[in-house]
């Protein structure tokens, strides 16, 4: 259980994070999605000591960051997939961690076998892919036995079959009582697997909410395809439900399928074809985030 | 019927979860618990590098290489004009392992920076002067194992290039004080490195100082306050001359002790700011 409470950070005159407050539960899988500039970085930053809050703290379990005995044996944290030496091998860069928490040496084996580096042990981290990257990172996030990881962007280089595995091992994790607070772009990607999500823009939280209540954000649409469109559509207008028309073609919101299939059944209007559509989680989101995005395309 | 079979190297068995009951508060006193851990982790990191094996090799073949220099092709002292001795030449190259050490001691921290892995120590060791502890620690020895070799180096190669032995009285002495100056100069490197946080740049500065800026001072500034300087210090406690060495510079010189205690002043004022700096800024 982390509780990020009134967390406030400003660079200079720029409000980076502004009194964020929100919970991510054990046992799922939280997302935490925003734009570019949205105070995403910064707020993990914070969450694991790295940048001191200007207001606020993060608890886990009811215990701030820097006060915890061994943080990486509670948190396992990658912020940075290149966060490592280039001339280090990947077993020689997870025993100077290991040691550093006092993590038996025989530990660093293992996470080598969890993320399957195991043959590339030896090898020096400059020659390693972005996936392989990615993978030596999470290693060293694993390396504590953490309940708790914090991951920002993980499946960035990773190939479909590694994406596949991170989002089989992080839904894992959380079913056995894990705590996973995971960023990404790929809202698509986090919808397949995230419980809830946290989302934010220009600093500020814009909800902290199931993904389930986020997807009930968006309005379902109904097309219909009629050959008497104006006598549908005034029977719709009616019953008080927004209609667009097109030729033979309406567009209503604010009612399901069901319900305008009915009215026409009701009216003996022949119908050619009608379709239910909901607005994706990308599309939500971006509408949520939209009007806080430091960085908008022309 | 042909069938294709995907391979991947990912593992099957699923990462879990640890099952430890609540977390306890950390103490102070658990901080200074922590130096060991830091010191074991500074070292593997240390040894992992092939950096650090070539700048330790590189103070072999300078001791081997100078001391060979002056036995064959300079033969006699320029200031005093008697043939070099082992016992006055075996340290010659103790200048050159000091820049080795500081350039080490920046390199140590610089490159964390660089590369994002001083994050990962202080999300691991969230008390940061743990962590200079543990790298100060590594730095000494390693300064110190520098500094031995080199002279051994340094040593081995005046006696086989036929150098007589020559008055070996102060040679205990002028070996441990040439110690002392190569594990503060790591140390010093160490400071320079937390202050400046990138490493050509902190390199650079370095070496300005020490072959431009203080040859400058004392070739314009006052006997008495040139002497002052970190490496007008460093060649006293070497007892060398330097080029730019005068009768009046050369009878204004502190004691052994004051030079060592005026280098070691420089180093613990580099490594307290690189300190404070490490508290106050974010770790990159």
């Amino acid at each position: 259980m982390i509780t990020v409470s009134h967390l406030t950070k400003r660079y200079g005159n720029r409000l980076a994070v502004s009194d964020m407050t929100f919970d991510v539960a054990a046992g799922r899988v939280t997302g935490f999605v925003g734009p570019n500039g949205a105070g995403k970085s910064t707020t993990m930053r914070m969450m694991v000591g790295l940048t001191r809050p200007d207001q606020g703290d993060v608890r886990y379990h009811g215990v701030s960051y820097t006060d915890l005995v061994h943080p990486t044996r509670v948190v396992g944290s990658v912020l940075d997939a290149g966060a490592m030496h280039p001339g280090r091998t990947a077993r020689n860069h997870l025993q100077a961690m290991a040691a550093l928490s006092c993590i038996p040496a025989r530990r660093v084996e293992e996470v080598l076998h969890e993320v399957g580096l195991d043959t590339a042990a030896d090898q020096r981290a400059g020659g390693f892919s972005l996936g392989m990257r990615q993978r030596l990172a999470l290693a060293g996030a694993l390396l504590g036995r953490p309940d708790v990881l914090l991951l920002d962007e993980p499946s960035n280089g990773l190939d479909p079959d590694g994406i596949r595995w991170l989002r089989n091992s992080l839904s894992e994790f959380a079913a056995k009582g894990g705590t996973v607070f995971v960023s990404s772009h790929l809202i698509g990607e986090l919808a397949m697997f995230a419980d809830d999500l946290v989302v934010v823009g220009g600093g500020t939280l814009l909800a902290a909410e199931t993904v389930a209540a986020t997807l009930a954000r968006g309005e379902t649409t109904v097309i219909v395809r009629t050959t008497d469109a104006s006598e549908l559509a005034r029977l719709l207008d009616r019953h008080d439900i927004v209609v667009g028309i097109d030729g033979d073609r309406l567009t209503v919101t604010g009612t399901t399928l069901a319900a305008v299939s009915k009215i026409a059944f009701d009216h003996r209007i022949h119908v050619i074809e009608i379709t239910e559509s909901s607005r994706s989680l990308e599309e939500i989101l971006l509408d949520m985030t939209g009007a806080s995005a430091e960085f908008v395309a022309a | 019927m042909n069938t294709a079979t995907a391979t991947t190297d990912f593992p099957t068995t699923p990462f879990v979860a640890s099952t430890a009951g609540p977390v306890n508060t950390r103490s102070r006193r658990l901080d200074l618990a922590g130096v060991p851990a830091a010191i074991r982790s500074e070292w593997i990191k240390l040894r992992s590098l092939r950096s650090n094996r070539a700048i330790f090799l590189l103070a072999i073949v300078a001791g081997v290489l100078m001391s060979w220099i002056l036995a064959t092709l300079v033969r006699t002292d320029p200031y005093d004009h008697k043939p070099f001795t082992v016992a006055g030449s075996f340290m010659v190259s103790s200048w050159f392992t000091l820049v080795l050490t500081i350039i080490a001691g920046i390199l140590m921290y610089t490159s964390e920076v660089q590369h994002g892995t001083l994050a990962n120590s202080v999300a691991a060791q969230p008390a940061r002067w743990v962590l200079v502890a543990g790298k100060g620690v590594v730095l000494t020895a390693f300064g110190l194992a520098m500094g031995i070799v080199g002279m051994a180096a340094g040593f081995a190669s005046a006696v086989a290039s036929g150098m007589d032995m020559g008055d070996t009285s102060g040679v205990v002495a002028t070996a441990a004080w040439t110690l002392v100056l190569t594990s503060l100069g790591a140390l010093l490197g160490l400071g320079i490195g937390m202050i400046v946080r990138h490493s050509s740049a902190a390199v650079s500065a370095a070496l300005v100082w020490m072959f431009v800026i203080e040859n400058l001072v004392r070739s314009m500034a006052p006997v008495n306050l040139s002497r002052l300087m970190p490496f007008s210090a460093a060649t006293g406690m070497l007892a060398i001359r330097s080029a730019g060495d005068t009768p009046a510079t050369l009878a204004a010189r502190l004691s052994r002790t004051q030079d060592a205690f005026l280098f070691a002043g420089f180093t613990a004022a580099a490594i307290v700011i690189g300190t404070a700096l490490l508290y106050r800024r974010d770790a990159d």
